[in-house]
C-alpha cells in the first residue's frame, strides 16, 4: 500500500502485514553507518494525530527499529504497535513517521503495524500519562478499577458510557467537580 | 465555590483570566448564554455525526468506510460530551435538549440543513465545512472562560484537526484526478462554498456578550476574513473557481475580498427553514425512535447491576 498524501513520503511504501518483504535485517546498527539515535530523535517528533503535542514513543507505539540492507543501501524499518486494530489514524501515522524518519536520516524508511505485541496502557511512559491527564482530562483506569479525577483528584469517578468519541476511550463523569472525564480503554 | 456580589465584579474576574466552575455561583445571564452556546454546539455534533453517518455505506472504498465510521463517533461521541456539560447547567435536560432538536424546536449549524447531492458534496463538507468549523471552535477554545466547555473543547479541537487532514486527503484526489472528478468538486463547490462562509455568522454585534464573557475570543468578522484570506488561494491553485463573482484582490491592502453577503439563508437554517432541513430533522427523530429500545435495554442491565 502506498502512502502519496505527504509529498515527502510518495517515494517510500509503508506495509500493513507484519510478515512482509523486508529484504534483509541486520540485528544492530553495527553493521551499518545508521544512526539508531537519529531514528529515534526522529520518531520522538511524531505526535498522534488526536493528541497533538504526544509523541508516538511516549504513547508506546515504537515497538522495534531495525536497520535493513537492501539493494539500494541501507533503510530502516519502524515497527509500530496501533492502540486499537481499525484506528483510523494509522495510515496518518505511517505517513508522518515515514517523512519524519527520512527526512532526518535520508534513509528509506518502512513502516509496519505490528499485531504482536498488543499495545496496552502499560507502554505509555509516565509523561504521557501525566500530559493525557492534565492538557486532555483523559485517565486511565486503576489496578483496582477505580478513576481519579485529574480536574480535582476526586476518587470515585463514575462510568458514564462505553462508547466514548474514539475506539480507544470511554467517558465517565466526576460527581464532585462535574466535569466529563475520558478514560483509555485497554 | 466563588461568589460574586455582581455582574461588574463577574466581568472582572472573566477579564483577568478566571475560569467558572459548576460549583460556583455562577450569575444567571453567564448561565444562559454559555448554556444556549454549548446546547447549539451539541445539537450541531449530532446533527453532523448523523449527516456523516449517511455516507458510510456510500464512501469509496474500505479505508473512506473506517474514516467516515471514525468521524461519526467522533460527532457523536462530542456530542454526549457537551450534552453532560450542557445538561449539567441545569437549564434543560438531555432529554429535553435532544427532543426539541428532533421536533424542530432548536437551532444547529447553518451547513448541516442542506443536502450532500454527491460524493464530492460529502468531501466539499470534509474540506470547507469542517475547516470553518474548526476555525471557529479554536477561536472559542483559545480564552473559553466555561472550565467543562474548555476541557472538552480540548479533545475536539485535536479531533477536528485530524478531521481537516482527512478532508484534505479526499480533496486532493477529487483535484488531481479525472476531469469528471476536477469537475464533480467544481460543481459541489458551487453549492457549498457560501454555507461555509456564512458558518462564521454576520459581523459580531460590539455588545455581544459570548465576546464579553470570553465565550468567544474573535469577533465573526475576523474569522470569516481570515478563513476566506486561506482557502481562496488553496481553492484557485488546485484549479476550482470560487462561486463569487464579485470576489477580488485588493493588491494594496494584499487582501481577498468577497462580494456582499446574502445572510437570509443562513436566517433560514436558524429557523429550521434550510433547503433540507425538514428531512434531515425527521430522519434524526425517526432513528431515535427506532432505537429507543436500545436505550432500554441499557437502562435496564444498568439497573440490574
Amino acid at each position: 500500500m502506498t502512502i502519496s498524501t505527504t509529498p515527502a513520503a510518495a517515494a517510500v511504501t509503508t506495509t500493513v502485514a507484519s510478515a512482509s518483504t523486508v529484504t534483509a535485517t541486520t540485528d544492530s546498527a553495527r553493521a551499518t553507518p545508521v544512526n539508531l539515535d537519529m531514528v529515534w530523535a526522529a520518531l520522538s517528533t511524531v505526535d498522534d494525530p488526536e493528541y497533538p503535542g504526544l509523541s508516538i514513543v511516549d504513547l508506546g507505539l515504537v515497538e522495534q527499529v531495525e536497520t535493513t540492507q537492501g539493494p539500494d543501501g541501507s533503510g530502516v524499518t519502524i515497527g509500530l504497535v496501533p492502540t486499537f486494530s481499525g484506528c483510523p489514524a494509522l495510515h496518518m501515522i505511517a505517513a508522518d513517521v515515514i517523512a519524519a524518519v527520512a527526512n532526518a536520516t535520508g534513509l528509506a524508511t518502512r513502516v509496519e503495524w505490528l499485531s504482536d505485541p498488543v499495545w496496552t496502557t502499560a507502554r505509555m511512559s509516565p509523561l504521557a500519562e501525566q500530559r493525557l491527564a492534565n492538557e486532555f482530562t483523559v485517565v486511565l483506569r486503576r489496578k483496582d478499577g477505580t478513576l481519579r479525577c485529574p480536574v480535582c483528584g476526586h476518587d470515585a469517578v463514575q462510568d458514564q458510557s462505553m462508547a466514548g468519541p474514539t475506539r480507544c476511550r470511554s467517558i465517565a463523569w466526576c460527581p464532585d467537580c462535574r466535569n466529563p472525564i475520558e478514560v483509555f480503554r485497554t | 465555590m466563588t461568589t460574586w456580589s455582581d455582574l461588574s465584579e463577574f466581568d472582572e474576574f472573566i477579564n483577568s483570566g478566571g475560569m467558572v466552575e459548576p460549583t460556583d455561583d455562577i450569575p444567571e445571564p453567564y448561565r444562559d448564554e454559555v448554556f444556549r452556546f454549548i446546547e447549539f454546539h451539541a445539537n450541531s455534533e449530532l446533527m453532523g455525526g448523523l449527516t456523516e453517518r449517511d455516507w458510510i455505506p456510500k464512501a469509496p472504498g474500505l479505508r473512506l468506510k473506517q474514516v467516515f465510521l471514525a468521524k461519526t463517533q467522533d460527532e457523536i461521541g462530542h456530542a454526549h460530551l457537551l450534552y453532560m456539560v450542557a445538561a449539567d447547567m441545569g437549564v434543560k435536560t438531555r432529554d429535553e435538549m435532544i427532543e426539541q432538536l428532533f421536533r424542530g424546536e432548536s437551532r444547529f449549524h447553518n451547513v448541516f440543513h442542506y443536502q450532500a447531492v454527491t460524493w464530492a458534496d460529502q468531501v466539499a463538507i470534509a474540506y470547507l465545512v469542517d475547516a470553518a468549523a474548526f476555525a471557529s471552535q479554536r477561536a472559542v477554545f483559545a480564552e473559553c472562560s466555561y472550565g467543562p466547555y474548555k476541557r472538552v473543547l480540548k479533545r475536539i479541537v485535536a479531533e477536528e484537526g485530524f478531521h481537516m487532514r482527512h478532508g484534505e486527503e479526499m480533496l486532493l484526489r477529487l483535484a488531481e484526478g479525472t476531469p469528471t472528478q476536477h469537475a464533480m468538486f467544481q460543481d459541489a463547490l458551487s453549492r457549498w462554498w457560501w454555507p461555509a462562509v456564512q458558518l462564521f455568522g454576520p459581523d459580531s454585534d460590539p455588545a455581544d456578550p459570548l465576546l464579553r464573557w470570553k465565550i468567544k475570543s474573535e469577533r465573526n468578522e475576523t474569522l470569516r476574513d481570515a478563513y476566506v484570506q486561506k482557502y481562496v488561494p488553496l481553492l484557485q491553485g488546485y484549479g476550482f473557481e470560487i462561486p463569487d463573482p464579485e470576489l477580488r484582490y485588493d493588491g494594496a491592502a494584499k487582501r481577498w475580498v468577497v462580494g456582499s453577503i446574502d445572510w437570509e439563508p443562513l436566517k433560514a437554517t436558524m429557523r429550521n427553514g434550510g433547503p433540507d432541513s425538514r428531512r434531515r430533522i425527521e430522519n434524526a427523530a425517526r432513528h431515535w425512535n427506532d432505537t429507543a429500545w436500545v436505550r432500554n435495554a441499557l437502562d435496564a442491565s444498568a439497573m440490574a447491576l
